[in-house]
Parts: C-alpha cells; structure tokens; sequence
C-alpha cells in the first residue's frame, strides 16, 4: 500500500515538474515576441507621426510658392491626366476614321475630316486647361511676403524636426521601460520556476531512493558517453530471424551508420528502436532527455518521442493534405499542453502557445533554407526538398537522438551533397545524436564517425569508415565469396 | 512633384482593414448567420414561403449532423452509415424525456449529450480495430440495430407509432416555432466557430496526420487511439445534437425515418458538397436535403412527376463525383474564376475596339 502511494507521489512530482519546465520554456520564449509587437507597434506609430508632418511641411512650403508656381503645382496632375486623356481620345478617332475608311486613297481623300476632329478635341483641351488655371489663378501675394513665408518655413521645419526628434525619443523611452518591466517579470517568474523546480527534483530524487523503479533499466551497463545500447536485439517475423542477437552502442553526439545488404534488417532494427515493431528478446537501453536510462520496451509507439527521438521514413511520409508549416507543427504535437476544449475555443493560451511554437518551426526553416516553401503544399515538391522538410520536422522537439530511414535514398548527386551538409549542421548546431540507415557508400563513408555492418540480423563488424573498408567479412557480404 | 517629395498621397485605411477582416474565417460564418435569420424574417412577413423556412431549418439541422461527419470522414478518413441512428437517438431522447416525462429541457438536452458520450465512445472502440468499407458496415448494423430496438421497445419508443410532440416550455416560457428555429440557428453558429477553431489546431492537424499516415503520426506522438476515439464521440455528440433539434422543430418522430437511407444521404451530402469545408457542407445538404423543396417543387414539370426529383439528385451525384471529386464548393470557385477573367477579357477587347491595337 505504502508502495503504491509513493508510486502516486512519484507520478505526481514528474507531471509538476514537465508544467514547470513547461512553463519555464513559454515565458522565456514568449519574451522576443512580445519584443518584436511592441518594435512594430512603435514602428507604426512613427509613421504615423512622420506622416502628420511631412502633411503640415507641405502646406507651408506650399504658402511660400509665388502665383506661378503654386498653380503649376496644384495642377501638375490633373494636368497629367488630362493629356492622356487627349491621348486616348486623338487615338479613339483615328481608329474609328481607319475603321470607317479602310482603304489609303480613301483615307486621304476624307484628311481633311480627321484634322477637323482632331482639331476639336485639341480644342476642348484646352478649354479645360484654361478652367483649370482659372480656379487657382486668384491667390496673388503682395511683394515681400515670399521671403516672410520661407522664413517661417524654415522655422516650422525645424520645430517639427524637433518635435519629431522628442516623440521619437519618449516613444523609444517607454518600449524600453516597457521591456524593462517584461523583462524583470519574466525573470522574476523564471527564478521562482527554477527553485520550485529544484526543489521538487530534489523531493523526487530522495523518493526515487527510496523505491527502486521499474522504469530504470537494471542489470545493464551503459557506458557514462552513449547514448543508445542494444543488447542482443532479437526479432522474429513467424520463423524469419530478422535480427538476430544485435548488439552494438552509439556514442553521444557522433554520426552512426548502420550498412549491410539488401534484407538485412536495418530498418527492422529501426523499427525495434522506435517501437512500431516490440522485440522478441533483448533489450534498448536508451539515455532520455532527463539523463535517466530507460527501456524503450515499455514505452509505446507515440510516447518514444517524448523521450527524445525522432525518426524520418524510407519513402517520405509528409501529411499531403498540409502546408509545409503545419507539417512542422504536427511534429510538435507532443509539446501542447492545451486539451481539446481550449483547441475548440482558441483561448489565450493556446493562441500564445501556437505563436511561439510557429516562431520555432520558422526559425528552423530559416536555418535550413527552406523558408521559401512555408505556405507550399508537399504535393509538386522536388524529391530532395521534402526529404530535407522531413528533416526539418525531427527538429522541432530538440532530440537527443535522431533515427534517419535511408535519408538518400532518389536523390541526385548535387541533393545527397547538399543532404550531407544539412546533416552535419543538424549534429553541430541542434547538438543531437544521428543514426542513419544508407545504400549510399559514399555519403556513409564521408559522414559516419562509426559504421556497423550487418547481415541477415548478424552484426558483421563495427568501427570506422576505413575498417569497415578494409574487412574481409564485410566484403564478402556485399560482394560474394570466391 | 511636391506631393512626391513629402509623399502625402491618403490611403484609405477603412477599406485595407475590412480587406483583411473578410479573409477571416468568422466573417463568412457571421455573414451566414445573419442571411439565416433574415431568411426567417422574411418568411414571416410573406417574401419566402413559409415551406421554404421549414426546409431551410431542415438544412441546418442536417449541417450541424454533417458537420460532424466532416470531421469524421474528411479529417479523420473514417466512413461510418450509423448516423442515422444516432440522429434518431437524439429525436426519441427529445420525445421521451421531454414529451413523455416532461422534464426540464436543459436536463434533457444535457442528457442526450451523456448517451451520446457513451455510445460514441462505444463506436470509437470498435472503430479502432477497423478500417475503411468494414466499418462502414459494422457502424451499418449498429444503426440497424438501434432501427430495431425504436421499433420494438414499445415502452420506451412506442414502437411503430412513433411520437408526435406537443409544444414544450424552456425555462417557463412556451416555445413557438421561430424561436426553436433561432435555437438551431445559434447552435449551428457554434458548431461550425468550433469545427472552424479545431480545424486549425493541433487536434485537427492530428486527425488530417492520421488519416495520411498513421506511421508518421505515431512516430510524431500522436496517439491514434485518442484521435479517432474523440473523432467519433464528437461526430456522434452531433448527430444527436441534431436529432434534438429535429424532434423539436419537427415534432414527430418514427422508426421509418432513421434508415439506411439517410446515412447514406448524409454521406453524399458531404460527398458531393466538400469533405473538408463548412460551406461545402451548407452546400451539399441543401442539395441533396431541400433542392427539390425549395426549387424543382416550382417547375411545373415537377409537380406533375414527384419522384423525377431523385433522377436529378442522382445525376447530380454522378457529375459532381466524375468532374469535381473535390466537391461542389471547387466548383463555385472556379466559376468566381471564370466570370473574373471573363470580365478582364472582355474589358481589353472593348479597349481594343476603342482605342485600336497597341504597337
């Protein structure tokens, strides 16, 4: 009884602790985006500003034209339209005079018709260009005042630069209290999550001394550097040994290859990893995010993620029916804390949620140059861009571990290069672990820090690019014997 | 030249900022409203038939029912033909404990929803292990099922006879008819704001990942079981939601009316109308629920030949699955199209009547 209370406990310190962290993430994140509406509300309202005054500028600098230059001014467009009005009304008469009289003689013979029109519309032209003029013809100015009205011109510009100078000064003064006080709270918040936070993992800790879990792998020793142990990975398919007593480590933080011949049950073995197949005997030792080492066994399908890993397909598998964005998004599934009911209402919460999460997906589109194809949808993408969307989506949980299902497989040469370069940024840049099933020799031998080879479920050997080049048993697998 | 250097040009902010509320989606579904209130203002002062407005309360009765079916098969990609059960749930819990026993309506509505809870989540399980045409069957024999037990149940159902309901009070004030249709109009509103929010939220991304791949989606996190199981107990809340309100703006009820024949006309509705759209379901539910009440009934051909109704409902189908398998709401779209560079045509050809060919 007392077992199970403490088992309770346990349960309830770990969900206490993932909102806290939970938590933690959003008000730190959620900081830049408020930052970035405050600059465009500022932004926006500078315009505003720079708007009202270039209005008043205008119309003192207007004051100071003379006669001529202030009816040159205020009819310069209607002017303008006027003459291309002309334009198409000379061009609408000659069409309908050649219309009229098809042939050149004839033409010619009725000149005198078609310059007697032109010559009319020439003329209302310019009945309405002299009403035109006439309307502000009457402003006239008595000598003297022009330099008064520059005079004051300049004064009011430079009062107005001022001004404009001030505002924005007092503008910038308040978003940046503004962003003090965000700041400050935000940080005040964050302390108070992370002492509650230790304090509860300590609490946690002494708990887990107490009762031995289930959950912790026993009896297998993991080496402090790897990240991932398989020990003596078995897996049947009725009487096909697909795998069979497989065990090898994957360091932490190095690119691993898996090779070996067509049916020798790589993608088996990912499968094991991921859960979609469960392992006959054996076991996968992995360490998760929280550096605790669990069995993969006991975890389902969709939980293994939780855990830190992220897998891509052999043929891609993006959600057609999606924007490349939402794609990403769907990979983020598992870091919504909103239920049904606030996705059904769109509170606040979720909507900030949503924000920050699209703000990720979007910066990691940005690093891997693909922010072109956001709003596309995957249907009509070239081959390669889609596998390297695929591998865009594992980054969306920040993985330890990252499961590639031949990442090359249909595409050209300049794609598996460009494949390759992506790869190895992923590994520098987002610190994570690769794993990676490949037919392609050449990327394997280029990239991999460790290669193992297997064949028909056997391991065949382990090591490096060159060792594994240089092995008789691997070459008798993919060659034949004599 | 001056306007240039202090760029003072006016730009109308009103129109920009209505530009960009009519791309919202609650525009359209307020504008809709609006139009299903004035239709029933209308009918009172005699502009629209008084027929019209019960088949336009028809259609958006079976909106709200297909609008759960959408998220069923157009998001989930599960098809199911026991919705007719389901409605006929909702319209005996309305004529039992309403009309027979007399409870309060708000209890009485709270409870449809309950069975609807438990026998949604009942479907869901069995939905798990399935897929595709089996479940369409399976969910078939459920209905036929619950045909049988409104038929023989006579204690509850009154069998055969089915129930014709009296007026009924909420809330201490007798309902009259257009205020019961104002009811269904509201809850189709929420309905479709909140297939509209879940659409474009992880729970609808979820469901769209598993109907594509449900390899991918289990290795994203999502658990297959909690989507179709919530799929299903929606589309289930809301068809019995709409056999509510179908009790009560019709106010008769009989084991005849819940057939096969329905699920499957529902099924077409969104079929033909667009699996993944509100208004394609607005759309396909008038055809296929009120096309002949509203406008073959007023082509004298027509009336003398009733049943010729249904060629034109099956003719319909066939064209519309043939050349628009998208539904008939693309079809609306391409013809926005066609009049909008049809009308740039024929603006140029005119200048070029005018004005002559440019060199």
């Amino acid at each position: 009884m007392a077992k199970m209370i403490k088992h309770q406990l346990k349960k309830l310190l770990e969900r206490q602790l993932s909102n806290i962290s939970y938590k933690l993430k959003v008000t730190v994140s959620y900081v830049p985006i408020i930052e970035n509406r405050l600059n465009e509300r500022k932004n926006r309202k500078l315009e505003n500003y720079q708007f009202e005054m270039n209005k008043q500028l205008y119309e003192a600098e207007l004051a100071t034209f003379g006669n001529h230059q202030y009816v040159e001014e205020m009819t310069k467009e209607k002017v303008d339209l006027l003459k291309e009005k002309t334009y198409w009304r000379k061009r609408a008469v000659l069409t309908s005079f050649k219309r009229e009289y098809k042939s050149v003689d004839n033409q010619n013979a009725h000149q005198k018709e078609l310059d007697d029109l032109l010559t009319k519309v020439d003329h209302i032209e310019k009945e309405q260009l002299t009403k035109l003029n006439g309307k502000y013809a009457s402003r006239n100015m008595p000598e003297g005042q022009i330099e008064i009205n520059l005079k004051l011109f300049r004064e009011l510009y430079i009062d107005l630069q001022l001004k404009y100078n001030a505002d924005e000064i007092q503008l910038t003064h308040e978003l940046e209290t503004k962003l003090e006080y965000i700041k400050k709270k935000a940080e005040n918040k964050k302390q108070r999550l992370n002492a509650s936070y230790e304090r509860k993992s300590l609490k946690l800790k002494s708990l887990l001394d107490e009762i031995k879990d289930s959950s912790i792998a026993e009896g297998v020793v993991m080496s402090d550097d790897s990240i991932l142990k398989l020990d003596n990975l078995t897996m049947l398919f009725g009487g096909l040994r697909a795998v069979d007593k497989l065990s090898f480590e994957v360091k932490e933080g190095e690119i691993f290859g898996l090779i070996g011949p067509n049916g020798a049950g790589k993608t088996t073995v990912f499968n094991c990893i991921t859960q979609f197949y469960k392992s006959n005997s054996g076991q996968i030792i992995y360490r998760n995010k929280v550096n605790d080492v669990v069995n993969l066994g006991q975890y389902k399908v969709h939980d293994v993620i939780k855990q830190g890993i992220v897998r891509t397909f052999q043929n891609v598998e993006l959600i057609w029916e999606l924007s490349i964005l939402d794609n990403l998004l769907i990979a983020s599934h598992t870091l919504y804390k909103t239920g049904f009911f606030e996705h059904l209402v769109h509170t606040m919460k979720f909507r900030r949620e949503e924000e920050i999460l699209k703000a990720r997906a979007i910066n990691i589109l940005t690093n891997l140059g693909l922010l072109v194809y956001k709003d596309f949808y995957p249907i009509g993408l070239p081959y390669g861009t889609l596998k390297l969307v695929e591998l865009a989506r594992t980054l969306m949980t920040n993985p330890r571990l990252i499961i590639l299902d031949e990442p090359a497989a249909g595409l050209n040469d300049q794609e598996t290069k460009k494949l390759a370069e992506t790869i190895r940024k992923i590994q520098k840049e987002y610190n994570s672990t690769i794993f990676l099933v490949e037919h392609d020799m050449g990327l394997v031998m280029e990239l991999c820090d460790t290669i193992c080879a297997i064949s028909f479920g056997k391991m065949l050997a382990i090591g490096t690019a060159q060792e594994i080049q240089a092995n008789p048993i691997v070459q008798e697998a993919y060659l034949g014997g004599e | 030249m001056l306007q240039e250097k202090y760029n003072v040009k006016k730009q109308n902010k009103i129109l920009q900022n209505f530009k960009k509320f009519s791309k919202h989606p609650l525009f359209g579904i307020f504008i809709g409203a609006f139009l299903m209130v004035m239709l029933q203002v209308l009918g009172k002062t005699g502009l629209v038939q008084p027929s019209v407005v019960d088949s336009l309360a028809n259609i958006w009765i079976f909106m709200i029912v297909g609008l759960g079916f959408t998220l069923l098969l157009g998001y989930a990609g599960l098809a199911s033909l026991g919705t007719a059960g389901f409605i006929g749930i909702g319209s005996y819990v309305i004529a039992f404990f309403l009309g027979k026993l007399g409870l309060p309506f708000f209890l009485v509505f709270l409870f449809g929803i309950l069975i609807a809870l438990v026998v949604g989540t009942i479907v869901g399980f069995i939905s798990l292990r399935i897929e595709g045409m089996y479940l369409a069957i399976i969910t078939l024999g459920l209905s036929e099922i619950l045909v049988e037990f409104f038929k023989f149940a006579t204690k509850i159902t009154n069998g055969l006879e089915g129930f014709q309901l009296e007026r009924f009070e909420i809330l201490g004030h007798l309902m009259l008819e257009h205020e019961i249709y104002y009811i269904i109009v509201f809850i189709l509103i929420l309905t479709m704001i909140g297939v509209v929010n879940l659409v474009s939220s992880p729970t609808g991304r979820a469901m769209l990942s598993i109907k594509n791949s449900t390899s991918a989606a289990q290795a994203m996190g999502i658990s297959i079981l909690k989507y179709r199981l919530m799929t299903f107990v929606l589309s289930t809340v809301l068809a019995v939601v709409g056999g509510m309100l179908y009790m009560m703006y019709m106010r008769s009820t009989e084991p005849g009316i819940w057939n096969i024949g329905l699920s499957l006309n529902i099924l077409v509705a969104i079929v033909i109308g667009g699996a993944k759209s509100i208004w394609g379901v607005g759309l396909g539910t008038f055809f296929i629920f009120a096309f002949d009440d509203i406008v073959l009934k007023n082509i004298p051909f027509f009336i003398k030949y009733g049943n010729a109704t249904y060629i034109i409902n099956g003719v319909l189908i066939i064209l519309v699955v043939m050349f628009y398998p998208g539904g008939i709401v693309k079809l609306f779209n391409d013809i926005i199209r066609y009049i909008k560079t049809t009308a740039k045509n024929i603006k140029t050809s005119w200048k070029e009547h005018k004005y002559g060919k440019d060199d």
